[in-house]
């Protein structure tokens, strides 16, 4: 196997869980297309987290076929063309659990690192 | 998914790409960096668009379709690019699969064939079994089962009348009951020319029991089977078609069987063709008939000593076999023990036995099974040796495109992802070759047939149906994966900076090279060690073979014409028989071409026997005298060169006069008058008002019923009625006689039924049939393995030669003579073959006496047949090598060492 792909693979499991709830955290402001998500969540992350497209994609189709997005072809701002995805009901309430999964994890993990008093 | 909708969202993703890059490619523009560098720059921080796309394409779950699909275009793409490998691999999985199909439609259709009939488990036939066997005084059972006889229990399966309706009367286990009786001859007129057909009596209840409808018309019914019925028949279906070709109006009609009228009532349906195996007739008439038909070997209806019914029963519901198996053993204990005339004593213990249909009317099956199962040994040798050399072939393939397989596993490829795509091209070829083994299988069973090698085996229809279908499939698709697997997980097993190298072509990486040799030659060793079994196999046959024609039969077959008459039915009897035998015998004798003319009740080794066992005179009464019997005419032992030894032959006054006399053969002699000279003695004068036989001569011993038993007391007497075979010792080619003797008949009386011709040497080649078979199929096997494995041995040495051409070069341009080079390929390639032929012989030593009973005068280790194939096998290799050996010679030092 080449050792390109496995990295690819590697990187869609570190964000797979936390990859889904920021698309659609994105998609809650309104509907974007894979470009435009992408760009968000460089911007609001401060240029810290770089979305791999070879990630972005497949979470992009793979929340597709779980029907919490659903896709629409508009044209953008600029004339362009583009794939625009929404958020339909049932992601908002996965985008609800998702979001109290994070928080419960990072208090977790801050409480793990808190030093002890 | 249908392949529409793929196409649009494939469009849609790379349209999403395109998108995705633009808007990235704008947005850098707009920040103020150069068309050019804005597009690039984009194109990089999107990263490998291909994988992107994969990775998406996977996460819509039909991912392997899409590939199923590229591999299979790939693949073809591949084998049409090498259309040599691809010939050979084709051709050699199509003769392997095509043998295959053959003989398993000889076995789909001979032996697993269920019975057409409803519900067949619950179908029982019956057959008694006794220790001193039943005192029938005629016996008869059309081969519709088959019993082995042991020396203390004899058993069978036909039963008397009487017996029968007793057993109909009782309907306690079974629900109904039926009996029916093998093959009448019968002339049938009335319809067209005048024609020989077969019938089957059966009883009235016999399509009922069955379940078997009609397709026209209606079956025989209980009340066609009375006394006073009108004749009726029920043709079969083939019969119908090829006799009356299908005609509905057929039913209906009148036709003479036997002069008698009857009614065709209906045609049974098509799949239904006989009960038995093997035993088909052409149409079903009611049991009752047998009065008017008068059949040699019926008894009466108040005959309990003739057995000649075969009886099936359906078992009542809820009845088990065990417990109706008692309850009518029962009840045969009660007739045969408590009858007028006992056939059995307490002490030897009569009972009856039921036995499924299925398996207990085989009819001519058995005669096929072991022969059949032998033969699809060989044939699954043969493509285990097909299989094994694809698997040479794609290794020595797979070596070559190591380059290929590097490049695409260094752009990314999954190595299973390679692995599936080797195996699709694999199954590819197994399928393509199955497709044409089918096509293979079809034509060599048509040839066989019109070859008439299939014989007898084609009475059971052998055609190719589902059965074989599924075979052939699993057997392609096997075939396809088998040799695929090695080749694929090797072939990926790449170490890529050396296969990359721009001389990785011919030098591929060293270790994966040494391991495809060692399996190479595993393989060609194996192949050579198969093929080297089912030849010794099939020369075993052969030679058992040529034993059995060598065999002397003890009078001369050569130049002998037999002539089946019947002028029985023609009311011919006693005196007025004799004197048109008589008359015949005379003007056939003056034909040109003809040296002399006898008749006899039966022919020599016609397969079937008339066996009588006396008490003897002057000796003990418990010592019986078993012997064959043959009645004969004039000038029989004459014609058929069988010498006298002592005494006389019949002479025309034998023939008439009341003093009944008879020759023995030598075998008799010794057997049972070792110590006295037999001539003039008496056979059976047991009774007072029948003064029994008095031996007048001994002739020399020849065999009687079959060519391979052993020579057993016979006793000669004249004949005096019935119907007879005419034997014509010719000068010629005895079949050039047939309208001599066709044309002399008719004068005499042009009302007497056809005549049936054969000559000793067909006879005794039909009694033959089963060596025959096998031993040619067995050794046009032998020779397809053969083939196959040189194939084998010639691809490795070649591709070994091609491998070292750079050695071979600089040997040569250090000094290596050419015949060096030709020591050292014919070597390598003659060591491995020894090699084979040695594993081959020792396994072959170890499985032949596995078919000891196939073999007659030859031993299972016959030293001449082993010592034979080694001898061959090493020849045949021998040239196998020399090809690739000559190629090696012809290297020329400095293309060679230019080449790299």
């Amino acid at each position: 196997m080449g050792e390109k792909r496995e990295r690819y693979q590697n990187r869609i499991e570190l964000l797979q869980g936390t990859l889904d709830l920021l698309i659609l955290q994105t998609l809650q402001w309104g509907p974007q297309h894979g470009y435009g998500i992408s760009v968000a969540i460089r911007n609001r992350s401060g240029e810290l987290l770089q979305v791999d497209t070879g990630s972005l994609y497949p979470a992009l189709h793979r929340l597709e076929k779980q029907k919490w997005i659903k896709a629409e072809w508009r044209i953008s701002d600029n004339k362009q063309r583009a794939k625009f995805y929404q958020l339909t009901a049932a992601g908002k309430k996965q985008l609800t659990r998702e979001r109290s999964k994070w928080s419960q994890l990072s208090d977790a993990i801050a409480g793990v690192l808190q030093p002890e008093e | 998914m249908s392949l529409w909708r793929r196409k649009k969202r494939e469009a849609e993703l790379d349209e999403e790409v395109r998108s995705h890059l633009e808007m990235a490619a704008r947005e850098r523009r707009e920040r103020g960096e150069k068309e050019e560098e804005a597009k690039r720059a984009a194109r990089r921080e999107f990263g490998n668009m291909g994988l992107v796309k994969e990775a998406t394409r996977d996460v819509w779950g039909w991912r392997w379709l899409r590939d199923f699909v590229e591999d299979i275009r790939y693949g073809l793409r591949m084998l049409r690019k090498n259309p040599g490998f691809t010939g050979v691999v084709v051709l050699t999985l199509a003769l392997g699969i095509g043998a295959n199909t053959a003989i398993f439609s000889l076995i789909s259709n001979v032996l697993l064939h269920p019975l057409p009939v409803r519900d067949a488990d619950r179908l029982v036939v019956l057959k008694w079994s006794a220790h001193g066997g039943l005192g029938y005084h005629g016996y008869s059972d059309f081969g519709f089962c088959h019993i082995d006889q042991t020396e203390t229990e004899q058993a069978g399966c036909s039963f008397s009348y009487p017996f029968f309706s007793q057993l109909r009367s009782q309907p306690k286990v079974f629900s109904s009951v039926t009996a029916f009786a093998g093959n009448v001859g019968i002339h049938l007129t009335g319809y067209g020319a005048p024609s020989k057909a077969s019938g089957a009596l059966v009883s009235g209840e016999y399509f009922q029991t069955l379940g078997v409808a009609a397709a026209v018309g209606r079956t025989i019914q209980p009340a066609d089977d009375t006394t006073h019925s009108e004749p009726v028949a029920v043709l079969n279906y083939g019969y119908w078609q090829s006799a009356f070709g299908g005609d509905r109006a057929a039913v209906g009609r009148t036709i003479y069987l036997d002069g008698i009228p009857f009614t065709i009532v209906g045609v049974a349906e098509p799949n239904f063709t006989s009960l038995s195996p093997g035993n088909i007739q052409d149409m079903w008439i009611p049991l009752e008939l047998y009065t008017r038909l008068k059949p040699v070997w019926s008894g009466g209806p108040d005959d309990p000593g003739n057995g000649w019914l075969t009886i099936v029963g359906r078992l009542q519901a809820g009845i088990r076999v065990t417990q109706a198996q008692t309850a009518v053993s029962l009840f045969f204990r009660n007739e045969i023990l408590q009858g007028a005339k006992p056939l059995s004593k307490e002490g030897d213990d009569p009972r009856i036995i039921l036995t499924r249909v299925q398996e207990g009317l085989v009819g001519s099956r058995w005669v096929y099974e072991r022969p059949l199962y032998l033969l699809m040994v060989a044939v699954a040798i043969v493509l285990l040796i097909a299989c094994s050399n694809v698997a040479g072939l794609m290794l020595a393939r797979g070596a070559t495109r190591q380059k290929e397989m590097a490049v695409r596993l260094a752009l990314g490829a999954g190595r299973s992802r390679i692995v599936r795509q080797v195996l699709t091209e694999s199954v590819l070829l197994s399928v393509v070759g199955g497709a044409l083994g089918v096509l293979f299988a079809y034509w060599s069973l048509t040839a066989l047939r019109s070859a008439n090698w299939l014989g007898p085996v084609d009475d059971f229809a052998v055609n190719p149906d589902g059965r074989v279908l599924v075979f052939t499939v699993i057997v392609s698709l096997m075939t396809g994966i088998l040799p695929g697997w090695a080749p694929a997980i090797r072939g990926t097993r790449v170490n890529l900076t050396p296969a990359l190298k721009e001389n990785a072509p011919t030098i591929p990486g060293v270790a994966p090279r040494h391991r495809w040799f060692s399996f190479g030659r595993t393989l060609v060793v194996t192949q050579v060690a198969l093929s080297t079994l089912v030849l010794i196999g099939a020369g075993l046959l052969v030679r058992t073979l040529v034993n059995l024609k060598g065999i002397d039969p003890g009078f001369d077959a050569n130049n002998l014409l037999l002539v089946g008459i019947d002028p029985t039915d023609k009311g011919y009897k006693d005196a007025q028989l004799r004197s048109l035998y008589r008359q015949l015998q005379s003007q056939l004798s003056l034909l040109r071409g003809v040296v002399s003319v006898t008749y006899s009740s039966d022919t020599l080794l016609s397969g079937s026997s008339w066996v009588r066992s006396l008490a003897p005179q002057g000796q003990d009464k418990d010592v019986e005298m078993k012997m064959n019997m043959l009645s004969v005419g004039p000038r029989f032992f004459d014609t058929m060169r069988i010498p006298v030894v002592v005494g006389r032959a019949f002479i025309p006054s034998d023939y008439d006069s009341t003093h009944k006399v008879t020759v023995i053969n030598q075998a008799f002699a010794r057997r049972y008058f070792e110590h006295q000279n037999p001539l003039g003695l008496y056979l059976d004068k047991s009774d007072a008002k029948d003064s029994g036989e008095e031996i007048i001569g001994i002739v020399a011993d020849a065999k009687y019923d079959d060519l391979k038993k052993n020579i057993e007391p016979t006793a000669y007497v004249p004949l005096r009625g019935g119907r007879a075979h005419f034997e014509l010792r010719t000068v010629m080619n005895p079949e050039t006689l047939i309208p001599a003797v066709q044309s002399v008949v008719s004068e005499l009386d042009s009302r007497l039924p056809r005549l049936e011709f054969r000559t000793e040497v067909a006879q005794i080649d039909l009694s033959l049939f089963r060596e025959h078979l096998v031993a040619r199929l067995s050794s046009f096997f032998g020779l397809l393995a053969l083939i196959l494995a040189c194939v084998g041995l010639y691809g490795l040495l070649s591709y070994e030669v091609a491998r070292r051409t750079r050695e071979i070069g600089i040997r040569t341009a250090l000094g290596a003579q050419q015949r060096h080079v030709l020591r050292m390929v014919v070597g390598q390639g003659l060591a491995l073959a020894v090699l084979g032929a040695a594993l081959g012989i020792a396994v072959a030593a170890g499985v032949t006496r596995y078919i000891h009973s196939f073999l007659y005068g030859v031993r299972p280790s016959d030293p001449a047949t082993f010592a034979g194939v080694a001898m061959l096998l090493t020849l045949v290799s021998l040239a196998a090598c020399y090809l690739p050996a000559r190629r090696a010679m012809q290297v020329d030092p400095m293309v060679a060492l230019r080449y790299e």
